[in-house]
């Protein structure tokens, strides 16, 4: 008789326990190890008539909220369908939080970076929009191939290119009349002589300013890789990193440091070159305004130098806009109208000109932009060079940071390159096996 | 402990306020007087009754005041903590709809990898430096501010006010003097001739930066609680010492520093917490890629939300940090109390 109620407090103890793991693992991810759910069954676009309202989410890159607005009346007007938008983080990295983690449940488009859609597109979170696009009659062309290219994978693309950017070479125009140079750099050997010339002629501190680690140098330094016939990886092969040329044009880059015509920037290569103490600089084209409202000389802007392996290809960077898996029929085929409007060659040239980001629609007229703003006009035609960027450093998570702290390193402690770049390639296989080997494989 | 009396007392009253009325009922009606095994079995039922309606009553009223807190308590902090622990055991990429189950892999991996070990390292020297710049500099301001000197109160407030300012203000006004090119310190550095380090780019430097920057943020905190402590202290034994002629070392060593003890334990307690997990704006603002500077706490956001999107192994390590508090937290209360002097 004694023991019954303890026997009961026991029972009453496993039940509680057993309903609170039950609660716990109900909320969390699908642990029974069953196959992904098979994609839906072909959808026949023509059968189906779009929603008349959707969900965009995004962080208004380079400022664009009010541009995106205007965008989104006019579809509005053209379509009828209503669109609601939801800020949905700060930047890049921050909406893609948001997306992954479910407060975006309710999106239709959003607004991913081309380093930060993979996840979002191993996690099924997204549609492929070829056949999206052709239903809604939008025409892909027109968009700048490698910009588009970008969100290609396994044969389908993952999105349409929406706020773009591509690595620019910015130069002190009034510190190379100063030193006496003609003109910008056509190749890095010119890079080295013309910055050389600069810190002799002690017009500034240093002729040139390689990014520090949080400023993306693998993203910016791409350049000078490729055109040594150098890459980050040739898909999931990841040898190249310690390729040979990969190895020398990174020699090249810590010689510049150690020799003392280089430096890399403390917080940014842009404050360091906006602020004369470098002469010279490459950064994204969406900074541009930035720099010509903060310096107080005249700014010079040119295409990426060539190599000597290679032409001065420019990796594209920047935002797209992606489709959600969860929302019905009808909402994607309206987000697909949506998409087409805000991607197409009238809107980029607006959202071009109030954001600073390149236009990703060849027809984008830019007149009066060049106009008002003639180094802009390198940047666009710069992208007749766009090159669409290496798996380890947008599809790989982690290896981007893994490139960032590893070049910073090579550049301010003069360590051997060929063995960081040896000990990187390891670290890629490893985080490729341990990330995604199963699911890219399997 | 102390609440059993208390309650053995309430229980014995009410218990003789229930048998009173038991037994004034039975006299107020002598002709339906029941035998004794009756009027016993009555006279419990009653008692039964009796309970259940206090029990019922204090219940509700448990209920009333204490269940809104309970339920935000289990809500926000102990579902949270259990789905972490659950999580702790996945091979889980964040927001990926399937997880596979691993065990204890992922903590595993966190206390063999390499990595792993270089952010106990990191993790180490920044909660000593913290910790011990903030409580040391804390306390000699705290005497400073003992004593009567001019604009003590603006100096107090001064103090104490970088303690309620923004982490991430406090990181950005620091970036702008440590700046090796343009900053304050660097020119400072340069009228003594020195070559400003490179605070950003080298990752022992970097280190140093964040510390410098914590323990300016925080040693307010740690100079008002002294100052509390100092001011309890009680006149007389100070007057003592200083008629036996004990000078202010000392007096300082002698008398004051055992007096503050029960203070120093709870500054040592709480700063430690709040090192290692208040640090993150700072760290995050200052040194965005962790490049020196990956505590556990950094650690924790950079494997899931940095890039790698590793949502179960980051859960391991929050784990981790849960139960390394909880360690330390009871190492502190079992040993370093038994030497707090108390008044």
């Amino acid at each position: 008789m004694k023991k019954q109620p303890h026997i009961n407090h026991t029972w009453k103890g496993i039940a509680v326990f057993s309903a609170a793991a039950l609660a716990i693992t109900a909320c969390g991810p699908d642990t029974t190890g069953g196959d992904a759910e098979e994609e839906a069954a072909d959808t026949d676009w023509s059968e189906v008539e779009p929603a008349d309202s959707i969900v965009f989410a995004t962080n208004h890159p380079g400022g664009s909220e009010d541009i995106e607005e205007e965008l989104i009346e006019r579809f509005t007007s053209e379509t009828g369908i209503e669109v609601e938008v939801i800020t949905s983080g700060a930047n890049y990295e921050e909406t893609s939080q948001w997306f992954q983690t479910g407060g975006g449940s309710n999106a239709d488009v959003v607004v991913l970076s081309d380093a930060t859609w993979f996840p979002n597109y191993l996690n099924d979170a997204l549609i492929p929009v070829d056949d999206l696009l052709e239903a809604a009659d939008i025409d892909v062309n027109g968009y700048v191939e490698a910009l588009y290219e970008d969100y290609l994978y396994e044969g389908n693309h993952y999105g349409v290119p929406y706020a773009r950017s591509t690595p620019l070479f910015y130069y002190n125009v009034d510190h190379y009349e100063e030193a006496g140079i003609d003109g910008p750099p056509q190749t890095w050997d010119e890079v080295a002589e013309i910055s050389q010339t600069l810190v002799d002629e002690e017009v500034a501190q240093f002729g040139y300013a390689f990014p520090p680690s949080d400023e993306y140098p693998a993203w910016g330094m791409a350049n000078l890789v490729w055109g040594y016939g150098g890459a980050w990886s040739d898909e999931w092969d990841f040898s190249t990193v310690s390729s040979d040329e990969t190895v020398e044009a990174l020699e090249f880059a810590q010689s510049g440091v150690e020799d003392g015509w280089a430096n890399v920037a403390a917080t940014s290569q842009t404050d360091d070159f906006s602020s004369g103490v470098a002469s010279q600089t490459i950064q994204s084209t969406g900074a541009l305004n930035g720099i010509l409202e903060t310096a107080d000389f005249e700014v010079g802007t040119a295409f990426l130098p060539d190599g000597p392996a290679a032409e001065g290809e420019t990796p594209t960077g920047g935002a797209g806009l992606m489709l959600a898996s969860a929302s019905s029929p009808e909402e994607q085929l309206a987000s697909a109208m949506f998409i087409g409007h805000m991607s197409s060659a009238e809107s980029q040239a607006d959202f071009s000109e109030a954001t600073g980001y390149v236009p990703s629609h060849q027809d984008a007229d830019m007149s009066d932009v060049y106009a008002e703003n003639p180094q802009f006009e390198t940047a666009v035609d710069q992208l007749e060079r766009a090159r669409v960027q290496d798996y380890a450093r947008v599809f790989l998570p982690g290896a981007d940071l893994e490139l960032a702290t590893t070049l910073q390193s090579l550049l301010t402690t003069g360590d051997d390159v060929r063995t960081e770049m040896e000990r990187v390639e390891s670290e890629f296989e490893s985080l490729y096996e341990t990330d995604l080997a199963d699911e890219i494989e399997g | 402990m102390r609440a059993q009396p208390v309650e053995a007392i309430t229980r014995g009253m009410s218990v003789t306020t229930t048998d009173s009325r038991s037994a004034q009922t039975a006299q107020d009606r002598p002709e339906a007087s029941p035998p004794p095994e009756q009027d016993a079995g009555q006279l419990q039922a009653a008692r039964k009754r009796a309970h259940r309606r206090r029990s019922s009553k204090n219940w509700s009223l448990f209920l009333l005041f204490a269940g809104p807190n309970i339920l935000l308590i289990l809500a926000f902090i102990y579902y949270p903590l259990a789905m972490n622990l659950y999580f702790s055991s996945l091979d889980w990429r964040l927001g990926a709809p399937r997880a596979e189950p691993v065990g204890f892999a992922n903590y595993q991996r966190f206390f063999t990898s390499p990595s792993g070990l270089e952010v106990w390292r990191v993790t180490g020297i920044f909660t000593a430096g913290a910790v011990l710049g903030s409580m040391i500099l804390g306390l000699l301001i705290a005497l400073v501010l003992n004593k009567k000197i001019p604009g003590r109160t603006f100096a107090r407030t001064a103090i104490f006010s970088p303690y309620v300012l923004s982490g991430v203000g406090v990181a950005l006004v620091w970036m702008f003097i440590f700046d090796p090119q343009r900053g304050a310190l660097m020119f400072i550095l340069d009228r003594f001739g020195i070559d400003s380090p490179q605070w950003f780019l080298d990752p022992d430097a970097n280190l140093l930066m964040v510390i410098v920057v914590y323990v300016w943020k925080n040693l307010g905190y740690c100079a008002v609680v002294f100052l509390a402590g100092l001011q309890s202290i009680p006149r007389d034994l100070i007057e003592s010492a200083t008629i036996d002629r004990a000078g202010p070392i000392r007096r300082f060593f002698s008398v004051v520093l055992p007096l503050l003890t029960p203070t120093v334990f709870f500054l040592l307690v709480t700063n430690i917490i709040f090192s290692m997990t208040n640090a993150f704006d700072i760290l995050r603002v200052m040194t965005p890629t962790g490049n020196g500077t990956n505590t556990i706490i950094f650690e924790i956001y950079l494997q899931s939300f940095g890039q790698f999107n590793r949502a179960g192994y980051s859960a391991a390590i929050a784990v981790v940090l849960f139960f390394t508090l909880f360690i330390i937290t009871a190492v502190q209360l079992r040993f370093v109390e038994r030497k707090v002097h108390y008044q």
